[in-house]
C-alpha cells in the first residue's frame, strides 16, 4: 500500500517535470528523431512508453547504453505519455535535449 | 551523451544489398558532405564471411575456407546498428573516400582490406566480427 502511494507521488512529479521540459526545454518526440538525437550525442534522458514494442524498446535501450544516457521507463501509455507531454498524439518514445528549467535529468537517472 | 558513431566502431548494415552484414566504420561524416547531406560513414564491410575451420581440415583447405570478400561503402547512420564491439584495424590509409570514385581504385582498396581482415581472422581475435549474424 505504502509503494502504491509513493509510486503515485513520483509519478506525478514526472509529469509535473515533464510539463516543464515541454515549456522551456528542448526535446524530440516521436523513435526516429530519439535515435538521431542519440546518434549525434544531442539527448540527455529517453524516456519510453510502457506499451512500446519490446524490440523497439531494447534497440532504443542499446543506442543509450553505448551513448551512456539514462532511460526512463514511463509508468503509463503512449496516450499517457502524449497527455503528459501536452499533445494531443500518442507518444511512445521522446528524447530531452535540453532540460531548460527542469531538474529532470538530476533527478531521474537515480530513480528509473 | 557519448558518441559512439566512431571509426573502428563494429556495426551492421541494415539495408541495402550488404543488409545484416557486419562492418567497420572507417571515417564517419556526421554533417555529411555537400552532395550527401547526411550523416554518413565510410564502412568496410564483409560480404562473404569466411567458413567454418576443422581440424581435420588440410592446409590447402584451411586456406580456402579463411578467405574473407569485403565491400567498401559509404553508409547513412540510419542504415547502421551500431554494436558495442570493436575493431581496430588500421585502414584509414587504404579507405578513403577518393577510393570510391573509380572502379580500379576500389578493387585495389577492396584487396588490400581483404588481406588485412584476412591477417585478422587468422589469428584468431574478433571473432564475433568475422562469424555471420544468424536471423
Amino acid at each position: 500500500m505504502v509503494a502504491a502511494k509513493k509510486t503515485k507521488k513520483t509519478h506525478e512529479s514526472i509529469n509535473s517535470r515533464l510539463a516543464l521540459v515541454m515549456k522551456s526545454g528542448r526535446y524530440t518526440l516521436g523513435y526516429k528523431t530519439v535515435l538521431k538525437s542519440l546518434r549525434n550525442s544531442k539527448g540527455k534522458l529517453v524516456i519510453i512508453a510502457n506499451n512500446c514494442p519490446p524490440l523497439r524498446k531494447s534497440e532504443i535501450e542499446y543506442y543509450a547504453m553505448l551513448a551512456k544516457v539514462g532511460v526512463h521507463h514511463y509508468n503509463g501509455n503512449n496516450v499517457d505519455l502524449g497527455t503528459a507531454c501536452g499533445k494531443y498524439f500518442r507518444v511512445c518514445c521522446l528524447s530531452i535535449m535540453d532540460p531548460g528549467d527542469s531538474d529532470i535529468i538530476k533527478s531521474m537517472p537515480g530513480d528509473h | 551523451m557519448v558518441k559512439f558513431l566512431k571509426p573502428n566502431k563494429a556495426v551492421i548494415v541494415l539495408q541495402g544489398r550488404y543488409a545484416g552484414r557486419k562492418a567497420v566504420i572507417i571515417k564517419s561524416f556526421d554533417e555529411g558532405t555537400r552532395d550527401r547531406p547526411y550523416g554518413q560513414c565510410l564502412v568496410a564491410g564483409i560480404k562473404k564471411y569466411p567458413s567454418k575451420v576443422i581440424k581435420k581440415d588440410s592446409a590447402k583447405k584451411t586456406a580456402k575456407k579463411s578467405r574473407v570478400k569485403c565491400f567498401i561503402k559509404l553508409v547513412n547512420y540510419q542504415h547502421l546498428m551500431p554494436t558495442r564491439y570493436t575493431l581496430d584495424v588500421d585502414l584509414k590509409d587504404v579507405v578513403s573516400v577518393d577510393a570510391l570514385q573509380s572502379k580500379e581504385k576500389k578493387v585495389a582498396a577492396a584487396k588490400e582490406t581483404k588481406a588485412r581482415f584476412e591477417e585478422r581472422f587468422k589469428t584468431g581475435k574478433n571473432r564475433w566480427f568475422f562469424t555471420k549474424l544468424r536471423f
